[in-house]
């Protein structure tokens, strides 16, 4: 034990090397962490590159610093609290939860780090961070519920399978989708109690048993419309749906967008995605951040907006710059 | 004190009765209506082979098992702890072969471990002190301070520990389970000095030993069990040990140490100028064909180092080993190549892999030539096991069963069946007949003779801390001595007396 | 003896129970396709937990499966996507990656003689880390490849197959090193290790050695489930199989493997392994949400130990 906790203090040392360096060296500009809920989904990446772009304009540095997995909370909190430690100028974060990292924020803006809260929100906070920017997570859910209750010309059965308990952004998105679907009076609603969990293996295990139970003998299905809220849970879905020689055969509706995920609208497996804007949310957390500091007034709410991308849309210029945005452009540089 | 008043007045009131207490397990019955008690200020041997149901009764006694039938009483008030806690609580302690101490903890720790007296939870450290200092000062030995961790003290020490803490809650009856087996000579000196102590402030003492000359030398009375009954108790000074072995074993025992005419042949092992990190230095000896080399030693001697050293067990220094053609330090798997096979001193922690079966065991040295292609086939092995199983008479129902369901004595064999089974030449024994009962020791001698006197006839090399074994095993005797060894001598020139001597030095 | 029966049947007995539970609540579990779905999704720790099996008999642990099937389904993701190498090099590729992963925490255990909770604990990261790094944190698509019918339902002319060709990877491995376990010599050994070093080291069996396999076994058998990961997914994740090393050792440990070492069985594990399958499936099936399945899952694990305990008392 005494090994591990030695080896966790050189570590530790490392990084405040690292962090003290960059300090040092430019310490005249301005320094903004990024705190996203995970590293690895195209989704950070997006609202990495937004952010760098937004700091190259503006001349200040970033530090991009995220979790390992987007469900521990306990980490985020440990990130949080080391930018305090490390005195950064402001915080630009995504929360993991909107009620465990309610404090970690308060003690960073207790200190005088102002905080910018990004995708999703933080629960009766508004008196402490600075602004919200987000995509309206519900009226995204709500435009999933309302397409596929067209597509499916508002008769039939669909199935809700929730990402993972205690995210807030994707509560969001159930609960709007559960609001819109509850207009077609024609459609029923199978089964919305399935959690696809934090890894897509999980959920494509929870999908492909989904389709277990609701195939009967003789190979038909009991549903005619699919809702996966973010962008693993919809992998792992087409992925059950390939497996089982079932793409293109339900309605299929997910959220975010992914190379895979384009893949599967363009070969019509997937028939529409919710896609928000992480570029413009990166872009605009950094520089609304910038202008707090600078003294100018922000909006305590900012709406990044969704679309609906489908097959025929997919094609327009606007679409293409949300769904494959040049992430190389920003991040190769950095 | 007023205890010993009453006591004097109760010459003849039993401190503890235990009546006819009878326990089974499944179909073996381990106790058959025993019926066992001990006075105040008696030291009381408890003897027989090991199966004959003295570890059942103690555990019965300490209330780890729970008697099928029988009654128990403790200073004439009805006993029936539940756990073994429980028993310490009301009087009885245990003091078992393997120490059961906390070795990280300090001695005053341990003592009054699991009683610390305490408030709210937090530790009243004053009162531990003065309680554990008023329990050890009883034994007036230098290594045991109340502060001194427990992994710091000589295992003698450690006993006197594990004493203390049941004298700590009060115990007035103390179980000692083989106390003297892992000590030497002057540790054992200074036990029974403080067992008399004890006896004479009027403690009652259990005594539980394989070792009949410190039955005679400590105990008042002595309690014979046989296949989980008893069969008489005596006074000490009216029994002979050879009336006792005889109630033991139900049979008599005429000669335990065979002896068939021995050819002494060919040198086998040559060890010259061995010396290890600290001890052994510079040991030398030969050891022929068809011959029982014995090492005497006090503990701490060195003497396992060199065994070990010898084995490739432990780091070599200098000195050069030779077994026929294979010359110079090796790793074990080298020895056991070149035919020499070791026993350890220590069963449970080295000798045998405890939750492993008998063959795999006894097979472990040597898995070859059990199948095709080098495969092992448990059947094979189970056939070779089988022959070591009746030809060592151990009893157990079948090769596969674990080992540790077995008793000491026939773990102990599939022990030395493991060097049989290799069929190797030199034969390294430490202490081979640790902790066993009469019946099984007399096998292993049997058979350390029958390995050395049958043509083709082998060579032992075997480290013993019990002088009549050694003398009666032996046809050459070296003693160590502060990691020196000394000539080997033959054994008719010595005596358990010159063997002392040499050993401590004078 | 019936302990004696409880100990070689007990877990196909808790098998057979959890079952026969879940059919009386839902028929459709017995179905072919569900059968097919389950084993399949029982593939990935399976393989693993052959390989933890080896370990944790040998007395050890390997706190880095769950990265080293990471790092493996990235590496096949990258050999076949950016050096366009065939499927069996790129697969022969990730199964080499996690033999070395395994190698390295086998030669930090036994040259530097650290314990293997603490090297695993950090090659854990360190593992992850190299996923992460190799393929920029972001998952490798792959799309369709001969790799990804590994682990896919069989089409209907392939039939005759009985099973995909990963799940009979699975049960082909199992029943090799369940029989090296028991035939040869290097089984005795790995048993031997585990139950107690130092009587194998006076046996003059070479220690070091055995724990140096055992460590490279079960970073190739990782590999190898990295390999269907990847194959499952088709995708190289590097966030994939986050923890997943808890659900290998708990397969270990319902199929009666002893983290003191000395016990284990291969058999054992594969129906740990398919026991939380069923549990997870029949509870999805069934319609009932995620903490119902953790819960079953965690008592499930606690009643092995149990028995595990309660037979250990009675043969002592």
């Amino acid at each position: 034990m005494r090994i591990f906790s030695l080896l966790l203090i050189a570590v530790f040392f490392l990084f405040a090397g690292f962090s003290c360096s960059k300090d040092n060296g430019e310490s005249d500009k301005l320094t903004i962490s990024v705190i996203p809920k995970g590293t690895t989904q195209e989704f950070w990446k997006s609202i990495h590159a937004g952010a760098v772009k937004a700091s190259q304009e503006l001349d200040v540095n970033i530090l991009w610093v995220g979790p390992e997995k987007e469900d521990d909370r306990q980490q985020q909190i440990t990130l949080i609290n080391n930018q305090i430690i490390g005195q950064v100028d402001g915080i630009v974060l995504a929360p993991l939860d909107d009620m465990a990292i309610r404090r970690p924020v308060k003690s960073a803006v207790d200190k005088n780090i102002p905080v910018v809260i990004v995708d999703s929100g933080l629960k009766d906070s508004e008196d402490v961070y600075t602004s919200f920017i987000a995509t309206d997570n519900f009226e995204g859910g709500k435009i999933a519920g309302r397409q596929l209750g067209e597509m499916l010309e508002g008769n039939g059965k669909v199935i809700l399978l929730r990402y993972n308990e205690g995210s807030a952004s994707t509560d969001k998105r159930e609960a709007g989708f559960m609001e819109a679907i509850a207009e077609f009076s024609g459609i029923e609603v199978v089964s919305d109690e399935q959690y696809a969990g934090v890894t897509k293996a999980t959920a494509q295990q929870a999908s492909e048993n989904l389709i277990l139970r609701f195939r009967d003998e003789q190979g038909t299905l009991g549903f005619d419309g699919i809702f996966c809220p973010n962008e693993s849970s919809t992998y792992g879905m087409l992925q059950a749906l390939q497996r089982n020689r079932l793409e293109g055969q339900v309605k299929f509706v997910g959220f975010d967008a992914s190379p895979a995920l384009i893949e599967g609208l363009e070969k019509g497996e997937i028939h529409g995605l919710v896609v928000q804007n992480p570029f413009n949310m990166g872009y605009l957390g950094v520089k609304t951040m910038v202008a707090h500091l600078n003294g100018q007034p922000v909006e305590k709410r900012i709406d990044t907006g969704v679309h609906f991308i489908t097959q025929e849309n997919m094609t327009q210029p606007d679409m293409q710059e949300l769904i494959k945005p040049d992430l190389d452009k920003w991040l190769k540089e950095n | 004190m007023a205890e010993r008043e009453l006591n004097q007045s109760a010459e003849t009131t039993p401190r503890l009765e235990m009546h006819n207490i009878s326990k089974r397990f499944g179909a073996t019955i381990a106790l058959d209506g025993v019926t066992f008690s001990v006075l105040p200020g008696e030291v009381h041997a408890l003897v027989g082979e090991n199966g004959a149901g003295k570890s059942t009764l103690m555990k019965i006694l300490s209330g780890a098992h729970q008697p099928d039938e029988g009654s128990m009483r403790l200073e004439g008030e009805a006993y029936h702890p539940r756990h073994p806690l429980d028993a310490r609580l009301t009087g009885v302690g245990m003091i078992y072969q393997e120490l059961s101490l906390a070795l990280h903890l300090t001695v005053e720790e341990n003592i009054l471990l699991g009683m610390e007296p305490a408030k709210w939870g937090w530790v009243n450290r004053q009162e531990v002190r003065q309680r554990a200092s008023d329990a050890i000062q009883r034994f007036n030995h230098p290594e045991i301070q109340p502060q001194t961790p427990v992994r710091e003290l000589s295992v003698s020490a450690r006993q006197l520990v594990e004493i203390g803490r049941s004298l700590a809650v009060g115990c007035q009856v103390l179980v000692l389970d083989e106390p003297t087996s892992s000590l030497s000579r002057e540790d054992i000196r200074r036990l029974f000095e403080i067992v008399r102590d004890l006896k004479a402030q009027g403690l009652s003492i259990i005594y539980i030993s394989h070792f009949l000359e410190e039955v005679q030398e400590i105990a008042d009375r002595v309690t014979v069990l046989r296949d989980g009954k008893t069969i008489d108790t005596r006074n000490v000074s009216d029994v002979s040990p050879d009336e006792i072995v005889r109630m033991m074993v139900g049979r008599e025992m005429k000669d335990l140490y065979p002896r068939s005419p021995r050819q002494q042949g060919d040198v086998l092992l040559t060890v010259n100028q061995l010396s290890g990190p600290e001890k052994p230095e510079s040991a030398s000896f030969d050891l022929h064909r068809g011959e029982v080399l014995g090492i005497f030693g006090l503990v701490g001697a060195g003497r396992t180092e060199l065994l070990r050293t010898i084995f490739g067990l432990d780091e070599l220094k200098s000195g050069e080993i030779k077994i026929g053609a294979f010359v110079g330090p090796g790793v074990p798997v080298e020895h056991w190549q070149a035919g020499m096979g070791m026993l350890s001193e220590d069963r449970k922690e080295e000798g045998l892999a405890l939750n492993l079966s008998i063959a795999d065991n006894v097979t472990l040295s040597r898995l070859r030539d059990f199948g095709p292609a080098r495969l092992v086939m448990p059947q094979q092995q189970n056939n070779a096991t089988n022959q070591w199983i009746e030809r060592l008479n151990i009893r157990c129902r079948e090769p596969q069963q674990l080992i540790n369901e077995l008793s000491g004595g026939n773990q102990q064999k599939a022990a030395l069946a493991r060097l049989l089974q290799h069929d190797v030449d030199i034969l390294l024994l430490d202490e081979p007949t640790r902790g066993i009962d009469v019946a099984a020791k007399a096998l292993i001698y049997q058979v350390i003779d029958d390995i050395a006197s049958k043509q083709p006839a082998k060579a032992v090399l075997m480290i013993s801390s019990y002088l009549p074994e050694l003398l009666g095993v032996c046809d050459r005797i070296a003693v160590m001595h502060r990691g020196q060894l000394g000539e080997a001598l033959p054994t008719a020139s010595w005596d358990e007396h010159k063997l002392m001597l040499e050993a401590t030095g004078q | 003896m019936n302990w004696k029966i409880l100990n070689k049947f007990g877990p196909f007995l808790a098998l057979l129970f959890v079952y026969v539970f879940f059919a009386l609540l839902d028929a459709k579990i017995t179905t072919f396709t569900a059968l097919e779905t389950m084993l399949l999704q029982t593939v990935i720790v399976g393989i693993s937990a052959i390989g933890m099996t080896l370990v944790i008999i040998a007395g050890g642990i390997d706190l880095a499966a769950g990265s080293i099937i990471a790092l493996g389904s990235v590496v096949v993701a990258l050999l076949l996507e950016s050096f366009q190498f065939s499927p069996l090099v790129a697969a022969l590729g990730g199964i080499g990656a996690g033999a070395l992963c395994g190698i390295f925490n086998g030669l930090l255990i036994t040259r530097l003689r650290l314990v293997p909770f603490i090297v695993t604990l950090g090659s854990l990261l360190i593992v992850r880390g190299v996923a992460k790094g190799l393929s920029g944190s972001i998952p490798i698509n792959v799309g369709h490849t001969p790799l990804s019918n590994l682990l896919a339902a069989l089409p209907a002319d392939q039939k005759w197959q009985l099973l995909p060709s990963g799940a009979w990877l699975m049960i082909i491995l199992a029943a090799l090193i369940a029989g090296m376990l028991r035939y040869t010599k290097l089984g005795r050994h790995i048993f031997a290790v585990g139950s107690n070093e130092q009587t194998a080291r006076l046996c003059g069996v070479a220690v070091e050695r055995v724990k140096l396999f055992v460590y490279t076994a079960a970073g190739a058998f990782s590999g190898i489930s990295g390999l269907m990961l990847m194959s499952y997914q088709e995708q190289g994740d590097p966030t994939g199989a986050i923890g997943l090393e808890l659900d290998v050792i708990a397969a270990v440990v319902i199929g009666g493997g002893s983290l003191n070492g000395g016990e284990g069985s291969i058999l054992g594990s594969i129906i740990g392994a398919v026991i939380m399958t069923v549990i997870r499936t029949g509870c999805q099936l069934n319609g009932w949400p995620p903490w119902v399945t953790q819960i079953v899952t965690g008592l499930v694990i606690v009643l092995a130990v149990l028995v595990d305990q309660l037979r250990h008392r009675q043969t002592a």
